[in-house]
C-alpha cells in the first residue's frame, strides 16, 4: 500500500510523501554549470563529485586561510581543511543555501574545527601538566606543542582579563598560585561556598569568550 | 604550492588528498540521503494504489474529459487495462504480446469503456492491476527475461517502467481534471531515474548519435543521482558532456511529457552535442 496516499486532500493536492515538484515552466533550454551554491549543493547530493571539485577549487583557500588563522600551524590546518571538505561531501544536506553563501559556510566549519583542536590541545597540555609534576623525565614538548602551548596561555590571560575583578581574584589564587579552593577562599576572605561559586562561574564564562576570542581571531 | 586568488597557495597533493578522502567517506554517484531502497514490485504496487487513489477522487464530468490521443479519462483508463492485461499474457509465457503494439494492442480494451460507468471501469483496472502484482509474486525471480510490446527486459525492470507509465497517465489524467501535478515518493522516483539513465544510450542509438560522447547526467533531488554514460561509438574518445536536471522533470522529458527548453538545466561540455542528447531522451517513451 501507499502509506503517503491516504488522504483525498493529499490526492487532490499532488502530494504523494515529498513536496509537489517545480512544476516546469518556459525558462531558456541552455545555462552553463557554475552557478548558484543552491545548484552546487544539489549537485553534491546527488552524489556529484565533480561538484566537490568545484567547491574545492573555488573555496579551499579560504578555508585553509581561515582554519590556519586560528591554528597558526600548515600542516594542522590542511587536515581541518580535509575534514571539512569531506564531511561537506558526506551530508551535504547539512548546508542550508537559504541560510548564507557556502564559503562562509565552509568557513565557519573550518575555524570551529580548527577550535575544536585547539580545546583539545589544551586539555592534552593540561593533563601533561599535572602528569608532569608528578613524574620525571617527559619528553621535550614538539614545536608544534610549544607554539599551542604559547597561544593557549596568550589567550586564556587575555580572556581572564576580561573577568570582573572578584572573579578574576578567584581564578589567580586557584590556577596561578596553585592554591586549593578552601585556601583560595581563605586568602580572599570569603566563604569557601562562595569561592566555589565565583569559580564555576569565571570558567563558565572563560569558555565562552575563549570560544569568541578564537572564533573571531584574523 | 599552487597560486590562488582568493588565499594563501595550497599545499601542493592536498586537493587530491581532499578528493581521495572524500569518495573513501561516500561513493561517487550516491545520493545523500539516499532514498530507502524498496523492490520494483513494491514500486509498481505504491504507483498503482497512487492512481487508483486518484481515480476515485475525479468528479464524474472529468471522466469524458480529452486525456491523450483521443482518448478521455475513462478511455486512458481502458488502455491501462490493456496493458496490464498484456502484462498478464507476458507473465503467462504468451508470446503474442512481444511485439504488440502498445497503443493498438490496448485499444479494444480503451474503446470498451465506452459503455461502462466511471465506477465500472475503474474497479476493472484495479482488478487487472492486482491480477498483475499476483503473477508477479508467483514469478518470483526479478531478473526473468520477458518480452512485451517490443521491449525485451527483466521483470524487475519491467515493473519499473509500468510503475513508471501509471505515473505519467496519472499525471495526464490530473492534467485533464485540473488537479496538481504528482511526484513519486523518493524509493519509487529513485528506480525511475536509475531506468531513465540506463535508457539513454538506446535511446540515443535509435535516433542515429554516433557520436562518441561520455554523458555525466546529474539529477537532482529527492530520487536523483549522478551517472556517466557512454554513448555512441566506443572506439574514439569521448566528448564529455555534463547535463544537470531536476530528477522529477529528467523523467517527464524521457516519458515525453515535457521538453527540454521547458527543464532548468545545466549544461557544461558541448552544447550542440548535450542538446541531440536530451532530443534523443524521450525515444523510447511509449504512450
Amino acid at each position: 500500500m501507499l502509506a503517503t496516499c491516504s488522504r483525498a486532500d493529499d490526492l487532490i493536492s499532488g502530494r504523494f510523501g515529498v513536496e509537489p515538484c517545480l512544476v516546469p515552466g518556459n525558462r531558456s533550454s541552455v545555462h552553463h554549470v557554475g552557478g548558484t551554491d543552491a545548484l552546487l549543493a544539489a549537485r553534491l547530493a546527488a552524489g556529484d563529485h565533480d561538484a566537490l571539485a568545484e567547491v574545492f577549487d573555488r573555496m579551499a583557500p579560504v578555508v585553509y586561510s581561515g582554519a590556519l588563522s586560528v591554528l597558526g600551524h600548515h600542516a594542522t590546518a590542511q587536515d581541518v581543511v580535509q575534514d571539512v571538505f569531506v564531511e561537506l561531501w558526506s551530508h551535504p544536506g547539512r548546508y542550508d543555501p537559504e541560510a548564507g553563501p557556502l564559503r562562509a559556510y565552509l568557513t565557519m566549519q573550518a575555524r570551529h574545527r580548527a577550535v575544536d583542536v585547539v580545546r583539545s590541545e589544551l586539555r592534552r597540555a593540561a593533563r601533561q601538566e599535572r602528569s608532569s609534576r608528578l613524574e620525571l623525565g617527559q619528553p621535550d614538548p614538539t614545536p608544534w606543542e610549544q607554539v599551542m602551548a604559547s597561544q593557549a596561555a596568550a589567550a586564556v590571560r587575555a580572556a581572564v582579563e576580561t573577568l570582573p575583578e572578584s572573579q578574576r581574584r578567584i581564578v589567580e589564587l586557584a590556577y596561578y598560585r596553585g592554591l586549593t579552593c578552601r585556601e583560595a577562599a581563605k586568602a580572599a576572605g570569603i566563604p569557601e561556598g562562595t569561592a566555589k561559586s565565583r569559580l564555576r562561574l569565571a570558567l563558565a564564562k572563560l569558555e565562552t569568550v575563549l570560544d569568541r576570542q578564537l572564533l573571531e581571531s584574523p | 604550492m599552487t597560486a590562488t586568488e582568493h588565499g594563501p597557495a595550497l599545499p601542493d597533493g592536498l586537493r587530491d588528498r581532499v578528493l581521495a578522502a572524500s569518495l573513501r567517506a561516500r561513493a561517487a554517484g550516491r545520493p545523500e540521503p539516499a532514498a530507502p531502497e524498496i523492490s520494483p514490485a513494491e514500486a509498481f504496487a505504491r504507483a498503482a494504489d497512487a492512481f487508483y487513489g486518484m481515480l476515485g477522487v475525479l468528479q464524474p464530468e472529468d471522466w469524458r474529459r480529452p486525456a491523450l490521443r483521443g482518448l478521455d479519462v475513462q478511455g486512458l483508463v481502458g488502455h491501462l487495462t490493456g496493458v496490464e492485461e498484456d502484462t498478464h499474457r507476458c507473465l503467462s509465457g504468451d508470446p503474442q504480446v512481444a511485439e504488440a503494439s502498445h497503443v493498438e494492442s490496448t485499444q479494444p480494451a480503451a474503446e470498451r469503456q465506452a459503455g461502462h460507468s466511471p465506477d465500472e471501469t475503474r474497479v476493472e483496472w484495479r482488478r487487472a492491476a492486482d491480477r498483475t502484482l499476483e503473477l508477479v509474486h508467483a514469478a518470483g525471480d526479478p531478473g526473468t527475461e520477458l518480452a512485451v510490446h517490443g521491449m525485451r527486459l527483466p521483470l524487475g525492470t519491467l515493473l519499473v517502467v509500468r510503475a513508471f507509465e501509471l505515473w505519467i497517465h496519472d499525471n495526464d489524467i490530473r492534467q485533464a481534471a485540473g488537479l496538481p501535478p504528482a511526484v513519486p515518493d523518493p524509493s519509487t522516483l529513485s528506480l525511475m531515474t536509475e531506468a531513465a539513465a540506463q535508457v539513454l544510450p538506446r535511446a540515443a542509438e535509435r535516433r542515429g548519435l554516433r557520436d562518441p560522447t561520455s554523458v555525466h547526467l546529474v539529477l537532482t533531488g529527492p530520487g536523483g543521482g549522478t551517472w556517466d554514460i557512454p554513448i555512441g561509438d566506443s572506439a574514439a574518445a569521448p566528448a564529455r558532456v555534463g547535463i544537470v536536471a531536476d530528477a522529477v522533470g529528467f523523467c517527464q522529458l524521457v516519458a515525453n511529457r515535457t521538453t527540454p527548453d521547458r527543464l532548468d538545466l545545466h549544461i557544461s561540455g558541448d552544447p550542440d552535442r548535450a542538446a541531440l542528447v536530451l532530443a534523443a531522451a524521450p525515444t523510447l517513451a511509449l504512450d
